[in-house]
């Protein structure tokens, strides 16, 4: 008999602090008990065995060279309420309709700085933000088109945006695969209850792609997906969605950009037009004549092009600039300004270091709040406060004095837990939640996203490069039978 | 349409697939005829290293050529590009950046394949388990040629699959016949010629063809005539080139790589078939070599570069 216990304090996603299943865990919970630990870890065992024969991994450097490893996934799903997902779902639309309005107003008119909303030192100082994207009008007046926003629930239950990720998100193959993997696991749960699919999001990724080609998507527009290559951490999930989309995945020495900034790649029948370029290559790599002149990653001549408007990129070249932890304090006033609305998820309490009198409390509160540098990702470079020693924090205090603008501090959020099979048995264990959202002439959800999990116990670190697990994700309907289809 | 670098890492995974498969056949097949044949007769491993063609690289690691250094060499050395391990591993790596373009079953089978050799290739060296490992190896390449030929699309990446695989075959065959022929031209053993010719057929797969075709007793010109010249079996040397020479024809700009193919067959037709008074090495040696100006025929017309990912 599996006993399912709940971690002190922090809001578990199954059971409540009764131990009683939540609602919309009701069948898994019952299904969890009644199979017993022993024929849990039988079904584990067999999801290892299918992650490692379909070759499904991620890449980790180690002694300077990137070695792949099995994807890590949890056998138990984690379960959000569709009505709960509904509200969630406009939030994240909301908020990202809102995000590419400030970066299209940033490298256009900058409404947003003369009106004195967003200062304008902190443009000028932002490490994200590319003066050579000034000008530029994407279609749609969309530049991140694809978003990956981190979704925590506090102790009370709340659900909090983290951050949101608008440069070259990745996870969503994982997503798509744990479901994959999870429907044999638990084939029976499938037929009982109305777990919403996560398939078609290839589909509408496929689509947004057609739809921002120069020449429309009645053009039968060439689209490819741009990656650093066969040791970048993600390439697994570059190839994967090259092939559900039906794209060619292309690496920066297959492209070239002609006289008349066109791009072109080198096909066995000679040199082909390409019309949209989904990159997952980060700015500063994509073009050596523009950014970093030794990049051999990208093309040369990809932003003349760009500019040009001969070609399309997703994310936009500069999109990062909203990504910033910086400009996440603002998404709440962003919100506000842009659409006239109140916030429908919430943003974590953020202190600005930037603002004397925001960095004078966090530089007393340290050992209580969770520091994080501003331009940073996979979980690096974040301090907290409570588990630091003494020495961490006076370094930390050193590097926030010596660079404000870089640092900005949050309260310690209790990420809730879910039961995880950790040494053959059920216990709980932290988890978070990035939905992947899609922008274009309208808007796309993921239904629910890759939750991932901290394998250490007590531990917050859920990235995958830093021992983290995954789950699959069941936003399970308990009203309506019927898919649910979001059209922001 | 395909791109260059995807062409070229097919291209080299279904050589790579066809070397460890057609290696695996001809270590088995070896080791059946050491131990079918009296140990009197002088039959020793190293016509192998001569077939796979590596024996200065064999004896910088080596300093004896028995069974257990060969073997170790052409099934598990990770310092041979050539062994069946490192074959493996090369096709996959190659693959795994071309991965888009395929089945999803084809990945998987090799990927699966890749998993059993890395975790079992020390199965490959002792004799008790080694035909266990060998078959495995043969089965799977066969299982992942079979998925491609029944669920992938007659495109351009198929196409470039097939020229690889046909070539490497074609190469693989020359230098069996070159070597056993060789070998048994030397006439070491007449009273077991037969024995040995049949083991010759073997190594190709193509002993039951043979005998269905050929209809006759065996002997050193109608084997060579059938693994050089038969026009339906799909490992003779003849059938693999019309496969490379079908390939071309559905691939664009292919005139130059064409033309060497088509200077291939000519020089195979005029590769006699008789075992005396000619010099069969110094026609295989010429067929060998003009089988090599294809594959620099391809890699000038469609490869970004011309090393492989390994």
């Amino acid at each position: 008999m599996a006993e399912i216990r709940n971690a002190t304090g922090a809001w578990d996603e199954l059971i409540d602090a009764e131990g009683t299943p939540r609602p919309a865990a009701t069948e898994l919970v019952a299904m969890l008990r009644a199979l017993g630990d022993h024929e849990l870890v039988a079904r584990q065992d067999a999801a290892d065995l299918a992650i490692l024969t379909a070759g499904i991994t991620f890449t980790v450097y180690s002694d300077g060279r990137g070695i792949d490893r099995a994807w890590p996934f949890d056998v138990v799903p984690r379960v959000i309420d569709a009505t709960e997902w509904r509200r969630t779902d406009r939030g994240l639309t909301q908020r990202l309709r809102a995000l590419n309005l400030f970066i299209d107003d940033l490298y256009n008119d900058q409404h947003v700085v003369r009106d004195g909303v967003f200062p304008a030192d902190l443009l000028s100082g932002s490490v994200n933000f590319r003066p050579q994207c000034l000008g530029v009008r994407p279609a749609f007046g969309v530049w991140a088109h694809i978003c990956g926003s981190d979704l925590v629930r506090d102790a009370d239950g709340t659900m909090y945006v983290l951050e949101d990720n608008l440069r070259v998100p990745s996870g969503v193959s994982y997503m798509l695969e744990n479901r994959h993997v999870a429907k044999r696991a638990f084939a029976d749960l499938f037929e009982r209850q109305s777990i919403l699919p996560v398939d078609d999001y290839p589909e509408a990724l496929g689509r947004l792609l057609r739809s921002i080609a120069p020449n429309g998507p009645d053009s039968d527009p060439t689209v490819v997906l741009l990656t650093p290559g066969i040791y970048n951490s993600a390439y697994f999930e570059h190839s994967f969605l090259a092939r559900e989309i039906g794209i060619d995945l292309v690496e920066g020495r297959d492209l070239v950009v002609d006289d008349d900034d066109r791009v072109l790649m080198r096909t066995v029948a000679g040199l082909r037009p390409v019309d949209v370029i989904y990159r997952r290559i980060d700015d500063l790599f994509l073009d050596p004549e523009v950014f970093l002149p030794d990049s051999t990653l990208g093309v040369p001549g990809l932003m003349r092009a760009w500019r040009a408007g001969t070609v399309a990129i997703a994310n936009a070249p500069g999109a990062g600039v909203a990504d910033d932890k910086v400009v996440y304090a603002w998404v709440p006033e962003l919100i506000r300004y842009y659409l006239g609305e109140e916030p429908l998820l919430a943003n974590v309490p953020t202190y600005r270091c930037y603002y004397p009198d925001e960095r004078d409390h966090v530089l007393h509160h340290l050992d209580e709040l969770v520091t994080k540098p501003a331009n940073e990702s996979g979980g690096y470079g974040i301090l907290i406060g409570p588990r630091a020693t003494a020495a961490e924090l006076v370094e930390r205090r050193a590097a926030i004095e010596a660079d404000p603008r870089n640092w900005i501090a949050q309260p310690v959020v209790e990420l809730s837990t879910a039961p995880t099979l950790c040494n053959g048995r059920l216990e709980p264990r932290h988890v978070d939640l990035r939905p992947f959202i899609l922008s274009g002439e309208s808007s796309y959800v993921t239904k629910g996203g890759l939750t991932r999990v901290a394998l250490r116990a007590g531990s917050l670190v859920v990235n995958s490069s830093q021992g983290g697990g995954s789950k699959d994700t069941w936003i399970v309907d308990l009203d309506d039978p019927i898919p649910y289809w979001s059209n922001g | 349409m395909l791109l260059s670098r995807v062409a070229e890492n097919l291209y080299w995974a279904a050589r790579y697939l066809e070397r460890a498969e057609d290696t695996a056949r001809i270590v088995r097949e070896h080791t059946n005829l050491i131990v079918d044949l009296p140990t009197r007769v002088a039959v020793t491993w190293e016509p192998l290293l001569a077939i796979i063609g590596s024996r200065h690289a064999f004896d910088a690691r080596f300093t004896t050529a028995d069974e257990r250094s060969i073997i170790r060499w052409l099934v598990a050395e990770r310092d041979n590009a050539g062994s069946i391990l490192c074959s493996i591993e090369s096709a996959r790596e190659n693959l795994r950046s071309s991965r888009e373009v395929m089945p999803s079953d084809v990945w998987q089978g090799v990927n699966d394949l890749y998993l059993f050799v890395a975790a079992h290739h020390g199965d490959g060296i002792a004799r008790s388990s080694r035909s266990r490992f060998l078959e495995r190896v043969i089965g799977d390449v066969l299982a992942v040629n079979g998925t491609l030929t029944s669920t992938m699309s007659r495109d351009e990446a198929f196409e470039f699959l097939r020229i690889g695989r046909n070539l490497e075959r074609a190469d693989m065959a020359t230098r069996v016949l070159d070597v056993r022929a060789g070998s048994l031209m030397a006439a070491v053993a007449p009273e077991y010629e037969d024995v040995q010719w049949l083991s010759v057929l073997r190594s190709l797969s193509g002993q039951q063809m043979f005998r269905r075709t050929v209809r006759g007793p065996v002997s050193g010109e109608s084997v060579l005539r059938f693994l050089l010249h038969d026009r339906d079996f799909p490992r003779s040397v003849r059938f693999s080139l019309e496969q490379v020479r079908r390939g071309l024809r559905a691939l664009p700009r292919a005139a130059y790589a064409a033309e060497t193919c088509e200077r291939a067959v000519e020089l195979l037709e005029q590769v006699p078939v008789t075992l005396t008074g000619t010099d069969l090495h110094h026609w295989v040696d010429e067929l060998q070599l003009t089988i090599a100006t294809v594959h620099g025929a391809m890699a000038e017309t469609y490869f970004v570069s011309h090393t492989p990912v390994r």
